[in-house]
């Protein structure tokens, strides 16, 4: 390494080695978190990551996307050493753990032949390699006769098209590309809350807006039979909602569906009217909630959209309709005021009051953004869970990082609003690291709000999660709608 | 605990924790309160213990995933617990703590999923397909030959309440084994009429399973052993083993009903046997009283528009 | 309609983020977790291409039936002057086309020594020169539905084996082995060479075809189905199958070829890869029932020539996409070593394109050895090869494996996704014309043959543009 460089670079490819980028983050994070470790890339040699490599001043040799990464800077060479051994048996436990599921002889390496290794045992399949290579895996899964969720992103939407009508040949369903959240059979598969058996079946376009309405309704004490996803793009005009409408049959035609629930953003106008129709012509009763749905959405329709159709505005809403179909009682949503601040003491600042305080919104589900925008109408809103944001690192679901920076920025006075999404998938233990953030904002004389959507039967654990968020000084709310109207109503814009 | 108290070494407990699936009907005990519990038998394949309380189940199996999944199950991702008959345990405040072992559920299943409908004459070709297969099996259930067993599905069909019940009060704890014939018999019969009832709209039939559940279910606790009482009070509410599950959905037209009997028969010595028998008089009641009441009124196209919330196979339906 | 995943417990094929399998467990959702990698590099855009390809599953499907459910049976035996129609002047050679200049070694001491057997030369300077002066027209033996093994080189008055299929009516050829050491085959053409041709052409050949008039054609699928039980793999040991062919033959060969009886059999039995050559016959005629079908992504011969591994896949005609062809991994006779290979050579690789050969390697451990290894790396060999295949064959059967059918129909697609390349199963040529064989080994085919017949098969597919998914009932503006 050249002079004006201090430390030891110590950068290794392995070939032939391959594990999926959230392992190699968490083992990047370990080997950066070691003692006298500036910085650690474990990464496959993609050309994104060996930019990332490159930028940060390693010279790297050549290496291509099926060969592993490994640059290492350190205060000296024994810390560099001690590094690449940290690293290596990492990987090792990475490899070893790779064989898991069936402990099979060998494992398989594709959907095709895990289908015919299960032998008809298998009931589908989770799809999350990377964006490019997931049509494939998933095309896989649909003619071996098997429904499959779609995890990955930066899946092409004409191959999104060509998986949905083969899917539909076959009899199965596609739930995604860009599926965050299903539920089946009580299983729950990506990001997804534990959650009690019960009557209500979800169709969702939006994962972290299918979190939040189930979560309300386990909160309620009401359960779901499936949470089929569909992904953000089946309600476009272009996929024209083909997942959607076999998702709304197949739950119609399931005996432990007693209430459908559909919520999306809004759709096309084409296809909001395509749903509509299906959704009118199933023998189970159907609550919409096409999130923020703007009365003119509706208008050349021509079928009268009658209110029942255009659904409630906000997710809580929709929760609190599906709630009253089925005949059970609306609770009040849990809510946790911060520590130190009773509510009935806060001064909300107004604007005529002469300061108007800024509102950030930093957030990590899109939908959940959406919604606390539309029903905060004030403040800028940022989701840190998508695409421009999470390409080549984890999601924020997982890994705070980016969103911690954020938080840091807030100038001091300003208003807060984050949200933490509990269940598998997520960040075992998000007020971790979120509640000294927090408290750290609070003691600039920033105002912090969390909508925290999760089950009591998460893995986190709802109430420990928002006493440690409540304690560092958050005001805490289990629903997004009444989080964003909080935030607001301190920011001083309320509506 | 206890067990530093009986061998008198201090040492700090390490807790190590464990995860899996949970049937909803251990829902309750697991959210109340802590209870203390006791090992009641233990296998390779699975644990029983046995908790001190009135809430049932009060027998909780905790097994692997190879296990049946009985209504019971916490079913574990890793290996069993290790643990001795008579040791001690706790279940409450959402775990099961057995040793230094503490378990979470990080799913849920439903013991007693809703059938959706089924129609009477769909069911009586259901029975005489099941009736062939249940002939042609070697597995025989361990109580064919008892009278108790002829006059209970005799009142079964005849809808006659006390016949059935004296019957069904005289299998209570019959037979040997941790789950005694009598007792599987009966789950089968219990789950049968109730949920085949319920689809086919034959109100009757989850009338009649209400009334055979109240009497089996009233002292079995006395009567039988502490698992099979458990399991009974499960059937007598709906929920069953996935096994059993299976076959009522292949008896309702939902999936191959050959492939699911040919699992259940296979379950246990004779309990596969004892329970398809169960649900062989159970669906042959449901037939006859069907055919009794001349035409179902369960037949119609509005499946779930005229179900408004709660348990659908304990409100029967469109029975009314 | 209703969806059978939403009913019952669930079991999930995972692939990807390990972190969702493993939230899977902890839910004790049971599992089988797929070790998915990269595909090889630079196929994706082709991958996605062909595998969007509307006529592929359809056309997969039929393909591999008709190589699965071809029915060979050997036929007779004959001249190649008249069985294949080929004129003085031409030879056929294994692998892909290829000419005097870039041929290796072994293929050029092969087609000096048929020159030499042809009289078209007096000794073996001058049989190079005409050969380097294009004197010899030599195209592929695949292109005249034969096969040959190693140097593979037919010239017209060597005796073919003639392999019928009596399910789809081909006809395939393969000429007759000459046994080991120092043979044509391995680009041997010294005098006993040249001497033993000639007896096989007027004694052994007349003989066979003779009995086999007798015998009336021979069921080789059932043959190659015993074998595989009785431990070949029928690439590198043939022994059982010989054994059986023989079985069949000797007595029409005694009532037959009278006093030249002992001699023919004794010829036929103390070479043990005396089956190699009609078995190869048997894929070859089998392999050709799958050809020409519209569409498919499956391999319809792998072969080499000493410089080139070619492969052509039924969807792309005749074509051949070619890499070069490796030196195989293996143990080496006397004092040979792999200083002494030539890179991989023969049509012989038409039995993997079957599902035989390396795709069988669980059947046959005593070879295990030979060509390297262990017991559990032949079993693990066949099993990464179901990874890369479209079906498991019907008849060919490995007790082993619970009697599972061997791996058979190499899929390109699978072969890119999972960059698992066939294992072949070979013997070494010498690099020096003339040397013979050096020993037997395993050879990786290069990746590039396969991705060159994706790319090509991701330029045939059908340019249709999708038409917009509009549901039924709505109107864009």
């Amino acid at each position: 390494m050249d002079a004006e460089q201090p430390g030891t670079d110590l950068v290794r490819v392995r070939t032939g080695v391959y594990h999926d980028s959230v392992s190699l983050m968490r083992v990047s994070r370990a080997a950066g978190a070691l003692p006298g470790v500036e910085v650690a890339v474990v990464a496959m040699a993609t050309g994104l990551n060996l930019g990332i490599a490159a930028e940060l001043g390693f010279t790297l040799p050549d290496a291509g996307p099926g060969d592993l990464l490994v640059a290492l800077r350190a205060a000296d060479r024994a810390a560099a050493d001690r590094a690449a051994a940290e690293v290596d048996g990492l990987l090792e436990a990475l490899a070893s753990r790779t064989a898991g599921g069936t402990g099979a002889e060998e494992p398989p390496r594709t959907v095709r032949a895990a289908a015919r290794a299960a032998g008809g045992t298998a009931t589908l399949a989770l799809v999350s390699v990377p964006g490019p290579h997931a049509f494939a895996e998933a095309m896989d899964a649909v003619e071996a006769g098997l429904s499959v969720m779609v995890f990955s992103d930066n899946v092409p939407v004409e191959q999104e098209v060509l998986l949905k009508r083969r899917a539909a040949e076959r009899g199965v369903l596609v739930m995604g590309p860009d599926c965050g959240t299903a539920v089946v059979g009580g299983a729950g598969l990506g990001f997804a809350n534990v959650l009690r058996p019960g009557p209500v079946g979800v169709v969702a376009a939006s994962g972290t807006g299918a979190q939040q309405v189930t979560c309300l309704l386990d909160l309620a004490g009401v359960g779901v039979s499936h949470v089929l996803g569909v992904g953000g793009r089946d309600l476009s005009a272009e996929v024209g909602g083909l997942s959607a409408l076999r998702a709304l049959g197949a739950l119609d035609a399931d005996p432990a569906t007693e209430l459908i629930v559909l919520v999306s953003k809004p759709p096309a106008p084409g296809v909001a009217r395509a749903v509509r129709r299906a959704a009118e012509g199933l023998a189970t009763p159907v609550v919409t909630a096409f999130l923020g749905r703007s009365p003119d959405d509706d208008g050349g329709d021509g079928d009268g959209g009658d209110g029942d159709g255009d659904g409630p505005g906000d997710l809580t809403s929709a929760a609190e309709a599906a709630l009253r179909a089925l005949g059970a009682e609306v609770p009040e949503w849990p809510a946790w005021p911060a520590a130190g601040a009773p509510r009935a003491a806060e001064p909300a600042p107004r604007r005529d009051g002469g300061r108007v305080r800024a509102l950030h919104g930093i957030y990590s589900g899109g939908t959940l953004r959406t919604e606390a925008e539309l029903v905060a109408g004030t403040g800028t809103f940022t989701d840190y869970g998508d695409d421009a944001y999470t390409r080549g690192r984890a999601h924020p679901m997982i890994d705070p990082s980016l969103r911690l920076e954020a938080l840091a920025a807030v100038p001091p006075g300003d208003v807060v609003l984050l949200d933490v999404v509990l269940g598998h998938g997520a960040d075992p233990d998000p007020a971790e690291r979120l509640a000294p953030a927090v408290a750290a904002a609070a003691a600039r004389g920033t105002a912090a709000v969390v909508a925290l959507v999760g089950s009591e039967g998460d893995p986190q654990g709802l109430t420990a999660q928002a006493e440690a968020l409540r304690a560092a000084g958050a005001d805490v709310f289990a629903s997004n709608a009444r989080a964003a109207r909080r935030a607001a109503r301190l920011a001083g814009g309320a509506r | 605990m206890s067990t530093e108290g009986r061998t008198g070494v201090r040492r700090v407990p390490v807790r190590a924790h464990a995860t899996g699936a949970a049937s909803a009907a251990l829902r309750p005990v697991l959210e109340s309160p802590r209870r203390p519990a006791r090992v009641l038998a233990a296998f390779p394949a699975g644990v029983y213990l046995e908790v001190r309380a009135e809430l049932e189940p009060h027998v909780i199996a905790v097994v692997t995933g190879e296990a049946v999944r009985l209504p019971n199950a916490m079913v574990v991702t890793g290996p069993v617990p290790r643990a001795a008959v008579g040791d001690d345990a706790s279940v409450g405040d959402g775990s099961i703590e057995i040793g230094r072992l503490s378990l979470r559920a990080h799913r849920w299943w439903d013991p007693a999923p809703p059938l959706g409908r089924a129609d009477p004459p769909g069911l009586a070709r259901a029975l005489l397909l099941l009736t062939g297969l249940c002939a042609a099996s070697p597995r025989r259930p361990g109580l064919e030959g008892a009278g108790a067993a002829r006059v209970l599905a005799e009142g079964c069909a005849d809808a006659s309440l006390l016949r059935a019940v004296t019957a069904a009060e005289q299998l209570v704890g019959l037979g040997p084994g941790l789950t005694p014939s009598g007792d599987d018999m009966l789950a089968g019969l219990l789950v049968a009429l109730r949920h085949l009832g319920a689809a086919a709209g034959v109100g009757r039939a989850v009338w009649l399973a209400d009334w055979l559940a109240a009497a089996v279910t009233f002292d079995a606790r006395d009567r039988t052993t502490p698992i099979s009482a458990t399991l009974l009070h499960c059937a007598a509410r709906g929920e069953a083993s996935g096994e059993v599950l299976a076959v009522l959905r292949g008896l309702a037209g939902r999936q191959p009903l050959e492939p699911a009997l040919a699992r259940l028969l296979r379950l246990g010595h004779t309990s596969g046997a004892d329970l398809a028998w169960g649900l062989r008089v159970g669906l042959a009641a449901v037939t006859a009283l069907a055919e009794r009441a001349g035409g179902a009124p369960g037949a119609d196209r509005t499946r779930k528009a005229d179900r408004s919330g709660g348990t659908v196979a304990k409100a029967g339906a469109g029975g009314r | 309609m209703s969806l059978p995943m939403l009913s019952g417990e669930p079991c999930v094929i995972t692939a990807g983020a390990a972190v969702l399998g493993e939230a899977l467990d902890a839910q004790a959702v049971p599992r089988v977790a797929v070790d998915w990698r990269p595909p090889l590099p630079g196929t994706e855009a082709d991958l996605a291409r062909v595998l969007a390809d509307p006529r592929r599953a359809a056309a997969n499907a039929r393909a591999v039936e008709r190589l699965t459910s071809a029915r060979p049976v050997l036929a007779g035996v004959r001249p190649a002057r008249e069985a294949l129609d080929l004129p003085a002047g031409t030879f056929l050679h294994a692998g892909p086309p290829i000419d005097w200049e870039r041929a290796s070694g072994p293929m050029r001491g092969a087609l000096i020594g048929a020159a030499l057997l042809e009289g078209m030369a007096a000794d073996a300077r001058e049989a190079e020169r005409l050969l380097a002066a294009g004197g010899v027209r030599l195209e592929p033996c695949h292109h005249h539905a034969a096969v040959g093994p190693m140097a593979g080189v037919v010239s017209p008055s060597m005796w073919m084996f003639e392999v019928r299929d009596a399910e789809y009516g081909g006809t395939a050829w393969c000429s007759l082995n000459e046994g080991l050491g120092k043979v044509l085959r391995y680009g041997a053409y010294g005098p006993e060479v040249i001497a033993r041709l000639r007896w096989m052409g007027e004694v052994l050949g007349p003989a066979l075809a003779t009995a086999l008039t007798a015998t009336g054609p021979l069921d080789l699928r059932a043959m190659i189905a015993q074998a595989l039980q009785m431990g070949d793999e029928l690439h590198n040991r043939n022994r059982a199958a010989t054994s059986l062919l023989i079985r069949e033959l000797a007595p029409a060969l005694v009532e037959t070829a009278g006093a030249r009886a002992a001699e023919v059999l004794r010829f036929a039995g103390g070479n043990d890869h005396f089956f190699l050559n009609p078995g190869m016959a048997a894929c070859k005629v089998s392999a050709d029932a799958a050809r020409g079908v519209p569409g498919s992504s499956l391999v319809v011969a792998m072969a080499r020539n000493g410089t080139d591994f070619g492969v052509q896949v039924s969807g792309l005609g005749d074509r051949w996409f070619t890499g070069p062809a490796g030196v195989p991994d293996g143990l080496y006779l006397g004092a040979y070593g792999p200083a002494d290979a030539n890179p991989d050579i023969g049509d012989s690789t038409i039995t993997e394109t079957a599902g035989l050969g390396g795709f069988a390697m669980a059947a046959a451990p005593a070879i295990v050895r030979f060509v390297g290894g262990d017991v559990s790396a032949a079993a693990a060999a066949t099993r990464s090869m179901y990874e890369i295949t479209l079906a498991e064959h019907p008849a060919y059967q490995i007790p082993a494996l619970g009697f599972r059918g061997t791996p058979v129909g190499v899929d390109v697609t699978l072969v890119a996704r999972t960059g698992l390349l066939p294992t072949v199963n070979t013997g070494i040529a010498g690099r020096v014309a003339g040397t013979g064989q050096v020993g037997a080994g395993l050879v990786t085919p290069p990746a590039a043959a396969f991705t060159a017949a994706l790319a090509a098969l991701a330029r045939e597919v059908p340019a249709a543009p999708l038409p917009p998914a509009a549901p039924a009932g709505s109107a864009q503006a």
